[in-house]
């Protein structure tokens, strides 16, 4: 018997595969096409104090098998989010994790403490959003990450995870949160991108630089967990690009505990069970009982 | 809600009805409200996104597609034979739900497309169709709809100039349009000043199509609105015309 699931941070997982932050809205939209209780878990849209509109269209502008997207966190709010969504997300029967952004490290303590103190299974800090106007990308900085998750840990009983940048001083912030007292690290958001309408002669997006991710950016997103993975002791998640089974193992083999899957459900919207399937089906085809055997082999 | 499934599907014809226009039928038994839409993709990774085409009719074997090649994902779109396969997610979106009375449905060039099923269902409608040039598949409207004017900015095949100067909402209880932003926005105007509640289909790039990456968000009135899942059909009084 093939068993799939996995302890990350903190949290026990049927499976290590988790719908990527701001991609898979707060799991109802999807659990109109399918079982979402398949998943691994579901990272929420990234939530802030109060509710925010996000950008001005356009916010999506495709490149060669990448995706470029600036939607500036448009969001109902923490409060609405925990009255209305979560009710609602604890019925589909997988993990719940909150995605959360603050303006400040205040902020960020503040969105913490509340969500510590609901039905939530973990939470996630996004120290790398792209794409809000005079929104630092906090996750380079290891200082910054510091603070931030320092203030979170004395206020959070839950699993604590920080979502990083995969550009900066990616390997010091990660090592400054695992200092902080995170019990996991997601690696990576979106690269930041440009895309120039040439209609116009002016940047596709009103906020100019938006955030890649798709297949375009997995290599990368790969090389960054191999190398967070041989010096962190923290549990590592992966994330970037991943459309199939093939590229969740070579994350897992690279020596992630989980993997986050994003554009992926764009490409194909039944991405996730696919791959979990396939993950089912290649340990089965090779005899093995879990993925213990092969994380982290490729080091 | 309805149930909305992703599924490979074969493709029974594509066919040139003008040139650069397509009218793309897909087996299976599909059901649609008037003014929803599918995503549909015929390709691997790239491009990444699925392509939002709205439903253009419906036939027991089948599922119709009126599309303008634009750009990648369209010209893929345009190469499909009889026999390939297709993937298509929907049906999705709002839709028109139809109103009583006197109703009018109004479209702009390839805005044409989701205005057949709508006639279908609302048979006292009386449609107006605009094209740049010469005009193609009115015959199918003349078959399900009395009244039929056209227009052609060359004068082919019908009255010189633009469905938005020839349309006038005079005499109609509501009115469903759908094409160019410029032709929505006059038709808009005109509805407006005679008190005529209309009923726009709005377009945004796409990605997920379910409501759940809010890439397709617009402002309105009530404030930011999903076309793919709130839309997209909007009363015309709701969406921030400029932004
Ligand atoms: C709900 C809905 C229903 C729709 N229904 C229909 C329908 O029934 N029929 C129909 O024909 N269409 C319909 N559309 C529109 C259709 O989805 C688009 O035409 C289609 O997605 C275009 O895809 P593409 O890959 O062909 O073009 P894309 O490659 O996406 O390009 C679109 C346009 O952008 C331009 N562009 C690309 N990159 C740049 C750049 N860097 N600078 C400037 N310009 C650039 C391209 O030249 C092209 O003209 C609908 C849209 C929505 C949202
Ligand atoms: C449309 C869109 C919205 C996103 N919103 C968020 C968000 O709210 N919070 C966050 O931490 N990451 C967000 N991301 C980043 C993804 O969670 C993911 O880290 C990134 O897209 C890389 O993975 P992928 O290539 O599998 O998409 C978003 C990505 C996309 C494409
Ligand atoms: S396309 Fe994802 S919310 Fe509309």
């Amino acid at each position: 018997m093939v068993d799939l699931s996995v302890e990350v941070g903190g949290l026990r997982l049927k499976n290590p595969v988790i719908a990527a932050a701001g991609t898979f809205g707060f799991g109802t939209e999807y659990a109109r096409l399918y079982d979402v209780g398949l998943l691994g878990g579901i990272c929420t849209k990234g939530l802030t104090l109060k509710p925010r509109p996000g950008n001005p269209p356009p916010r999506l502008w495709e490149t060669p098998c990448g995706l470029l997207n600036s939607i500036g966190l448009e969001n109902p709010g923490v409060e609405a989010f925990l009255q209305e969504e979560l009710p609602r997300m604890r019925g589909l029967g997988t993990a719940v994790i909150a995605n959360i952004w603050g303006e400040t490290p205040e902020e960020y303590r503040e969105l913490a403490e509340r969500l510590s103190r609901s039905d939530v299974d973990a939470i996630e800090l996004n120290l790398s959003c792209p794409n809000v106007p005079g929104g630092k990308i906090r996750g380079g900085v290891p200082e910054e990450v510091a603070r931030i998750v320092g203030l979170c840990r004395r206020v959070c009983e839950k699993p604590l995870w920080v979502k990083l940048p995969p550009e900066g001083d990616v390997l010091e912030a990660a090592q400054a949160a695992e200092r902080a007292g995170a019990d996991a690290v997601t690696a990576s958001n979106t690269f930041r991108a440009l895309a120039i309408d040439i209609e116009k002669g002016r940047p596709a997006f009103a906020g100019r630089i938006g955030g890649l991710s798709g297949p375009a950016i997995k290599p990368i997103a790969l090389r960054v967990v191999y190398e967070l993975v041989q010096k962190l002791k923290l549990p590592v998640i992966g994330c970037g690009g991943i459309t199939s089974w093939q590229d969740a193992l070579e994350f897992i083999m690279a020596g992630a505990h989980a993997v986050q899957v994003g554009t992926g459900n764009f490409i194909d919207p039944l991405c996730i069970p696919k791959i979990v399937r396939g993950l089912a089906d290649w340990l089965a085809g090779r005899g093995m009982e879990d993925l213990e055997g092969v994380r982290g082999c490729a080091h | 809600m309805d149930k909305v499934t992703f599924r490979r599907a074969k493709v029974l014809e594509n066919r040139e009805v003008a040139p650069g226009i397509f009218l793309l039928r897909v087996e299976g038994d599909h059901s649609a409200r008037p003014g929803q839409f599918y995503m549909l993709r015929a390709w691997e990774l790239d491009p990444p996104l699925s392509r939002p085409l709205s439903v253009f009719d419906l036939d027991p074997s089948g599922v119709s597609f009126l599309y303008k090649v634009r750009g990648r994902g369209t010209r893929l779109l345009s190469r499909l034979s009889p026999g390939d396969e297709l993937a298509a997610l929907g049906p999705l979106g709002n839709g028109w739900k139809g109103v009583e009375g006197r109703v009018a449905l109004v479209g702009g060039g390839l805005g044409i497309a989701p205005l057949l099923l709508s006639a279908k269902s609302v048979p006292e409608a009386d449609v107006y169709l605009g094209f740049p040039g010469k005009p193609y598949l009115v015959e199918e409207f003349r078959k399900v709809a009395e009244k039929v004017y056209v227009t052609s900015e060359t004068g082919e095949g019908g009255e010189r100039g633009l469905v938005s100067d020839l349309f006038s909402p005079e005499g109609y209880d509501a009115c469903f349009a759908c094409g160019p932003l410029g032709m929505l926005k006059e038709v808009a105007k005109k509805c407006r000043e005679a008190g005529v509640p209309l009923y726009v289909s709005l377009e945004e790039r796409m990605a997920c199509g379910l409501g759940a990456c809010l890439g397709c968000t617009v402002p309105t009135k009530g404030g930011p609105r999903r076309v793919c899942k709130d839309g997209p059909v909007f009363l015309a009084e709701e969406p921030c015309w400029d932004g």
